[in-house]
């Protein structure tokens, strides 16, 4: 009898034991089930992730490369990358890379579209050896200079900055002129000009735009829906209807100095070409927006203003209370600046909405303890849809840039 | 009945009541390590899902099936404090931009479970009403980290400025057995939202 109570009594505390320990075991097991399942999940993601990385970095070195990866072993899981082109006449691209670690995978999307400078709102080969971005300084848009980038009493750069040199100069200490930089920065990018961004413009102007030959200056106003040029100063005015007077957009002189101003309504690049004192626009007034997209941001008014040398403000009674310039300016082998920006008048400011490409930043004005004493303050603007639309075959950097990821 | 019988029935009453303590005892002890164990379980449950659906969304600041409507990501940070970031992305990929709104209730709204710290972690798409749900989340913690790495003092006047983020998030039991509660803690170092990198 009591032999077999006890026996009862051991068999029910196995039994309470054996449910414990199977409960406890199975909390356990899910417990690591759990973070097993974050762990794989997180490593799929960033097998992923370096596919996505790798993908881009061989489209930066060769921008046709559509092959893509197949089963690459990465990190214990394997690698599988395909290359889309979404709009070949854009030549936007789509990178989509699946890490497998496991039995769990994960995609990361990656829309990849040309670079233009257009995009940047600041670009310079040379920023000159002691030309220095102040505290009062600020620059919105996209940055890079190939130089070092200068800074005194805390400028402000609100966008991405690149610079080719790998570190910043300050003008006494790095607490007391550290920039304030929203957005990206990155250091040793080498982003230089093109040594013949203009040329490719002139075929495109041959093939649907217009072409100016044979003339050594032509004087062109923009008139809202109409494009008015002529020769000489004095000489006869020619007016086109600016939707059929180059349809693609390209305006290209060739082998000759423009002077332009106006009020643009559509998309335009205005060039010049040539060596010498060639290859240079003047801004004999305003150029501006018919729709301005400050006001209207819809406003699909846009111009380039590209110059193989240098693009200048002239110094002229009009230019000297104010200007106003709506554009993405481009000047390979020269800079933006004001014609003698150290002896005219005070000129009030320069109001810029567009983006400044050059390959030598140029002064348009000089200062002394009073402010200014000569020439021009700059209001330089970004127009933001730079970021997404250029003016009409603007030279690309000739890489891609990424405008998408999706993880 | 004789000495030895008496003796016999105490020692079986001693033995008997040894017995029921231990069964109490280890009957305590069980349905304690239960409690604990299932409350662990839950806590990592809650802690896993709540570090997936913050990276998720994290990760898409900026983001818009329609690349086009987003010129500028850097603008894409609304608000961001120690405790609360608003940005905007397309948190459902159909190419329309929405914004979203993390924050942390204060502990008044749960007054009513066991564990005095727990609070909601809202999380809020456009202007929808704020739903909480108890994840038992008590300490949502946010650092940012400007262009250069450098980590940026509350209040952040400009959220252009946010660069890379660093999330912390420590959960609790929202009931414990004898009010010994459990936390778990997540971190996410360094978080860089790519498409505010973009362009």
């Amino acid at each position: 009898m009591f032999g077999k109570a006890a026996l009862l009594l051991i068999l029910g505390f196995s039994l309470i034991f054996v449910i414990f320990g199977q409960n406890f075991g199975s909390v356990t097991t899910r417990a690591v089930d759990n973070f097993t399942e974050y762990y794989t999940e997180s490593n799929a993601h960033n097998i992923a992730v370096s596919g996505a990385n790798m993908a881009a970095n061989q489209i930066f070195f060769d921008p046709t490369w559509t092959t893509g990866y197949d089963d690459v072993p990465y990190s214990e899981g394997t690698i599988n990358v395909s290359v889309e082109v979404l709009d070949v006449y854009k030549n936007i691209r789509k990178v989509t890379s699946t890490g497998t670690y496991g039995s769990t995978t994960n995609t990361v999307s990656v829309i990849l579209s040309p670079s233009k400078f257009s995009k940047f709102a600041y670009y310079s080969i040379s920023e000159g050896s002691s030309i220095w971005w102040y505290g009062t300084d600020t620059v919105w848009g996209p940055f890079h200079t190939q130089d070092y980038l200068r800074c005194a009493q805390h400028p402000v750069f609100k966008g991405p900055r690149t610079t080719t040199k790998k570190t910043l100069k300050y003008y006494s200490s790095k607490s007391a002129d550290k920039p304030y930089i929203s957005g990206d920065f990155q250091s040793g990018v080498n982003l230089p000009l093109p040594t013949d961004g203009i040329t490719p413009l002139k075929g495109a102007a041959e093939e649907d735009g217009y072409k100016f030959t044979g003339h050594d200056t032509v004087y062109i106003t923009f008139a809202t829906d109409s494009i008015k040029y002529k020769y000489t100063y004095n000489g006869a005015v020619t007016t086109a209807y600016s939707s059929t007077f180059a349809p693609n957009g390209v305006i290209f002189a060739e082998n000759a100095v423009v002077r332009l101003k106006g009020t643009v309504h559509g998309q335009y690049s205005v060039v010049a070409s040539g060596s010498g004192g060639k290859g240079t626009i003047w801004l004999d007034d305003n150029i501006v927006y018919s729709s301005d997209p400050r006001v209207n941001p819809s406003s699909s008014d846009l111009l380039g203003i590209l110059a193989k040398n240098n693009v200048w403000i002239t110094k002229n009674t009009l230019n000297n209370d104010d200007i106003n310039i709506h554009a993405s300016i481009y000047c390979e082998t020269g800079g933006f600046g004001a014609q003698d920006y150290d002896t005219r008048p005070v000129s009030g400011d320069i109001n810029l909405l567009g983006g400044i490409i050059q390959n030598t930043r140029k002064a348009v004005g000089t200062f002394g303890g009073s402010g200014i004493e000569h020439g021009f303050s700059k209001r330089y603007r970004y127009d933001e849809r730079l970021l997404v639309a250029s003016p009409p075959f603007f030279p690309g950097t000739g890489a891609f840039e990424i405008v998408s990821w999706l993880e | 009945m004789g000495f030895s019988t008496i003796i016999d029935i105490l020692g079986s009453m001693i033995v008997g009541a040894m017995l029921m303590l231990i069964l109490f005892r280890m009957n305590d002890a069980s349905v304690e390590n239960v409690y604990n164990y299932g409350g662990e379980l839950i806590l990592q449950q809650n802690l896993a899902v709540t570090a997936q659906v913050l990276e998720h969304d994290f990760r898409k600041i900026g983001y818009c099936a329609d690349w086009i409507k987003v010129a500028d990501p850097t603008k894409y940070v609304l608000l961001a404090d120690s405790n609360k970031i608003k940005f905007i992305t397309d948190y459902n990929s159909d190419g329309n931009l929405d914004s979203i709104f993390y924050y942390l209730g204060p502990t008044s709204e749960l007054s009513m479970t066991a564990n005095p710290r727990d609070r909601f972690l809202y999380r809020v798409v456009n202007n929808e009403a704020p739903k909480g749900i108890n994840l038992g989340v008590t300490q949502f913690k946010l650092v940012f980290f400007d262009a250069l790495g450098d980590s940026l003092p509350f209040l952040i006047t400009d959220p252009a400025d946010v660069n890379v983020m660093e999330i912390n998030i420590t959960v609790e039991n929202i009931a414990a057995y004898d009010e010994k509660y459990s936390s778990a803690f997540w971190r996410q170092v360094r978080l860089v939202a790519r498409n505010l990198r973009n362009r």
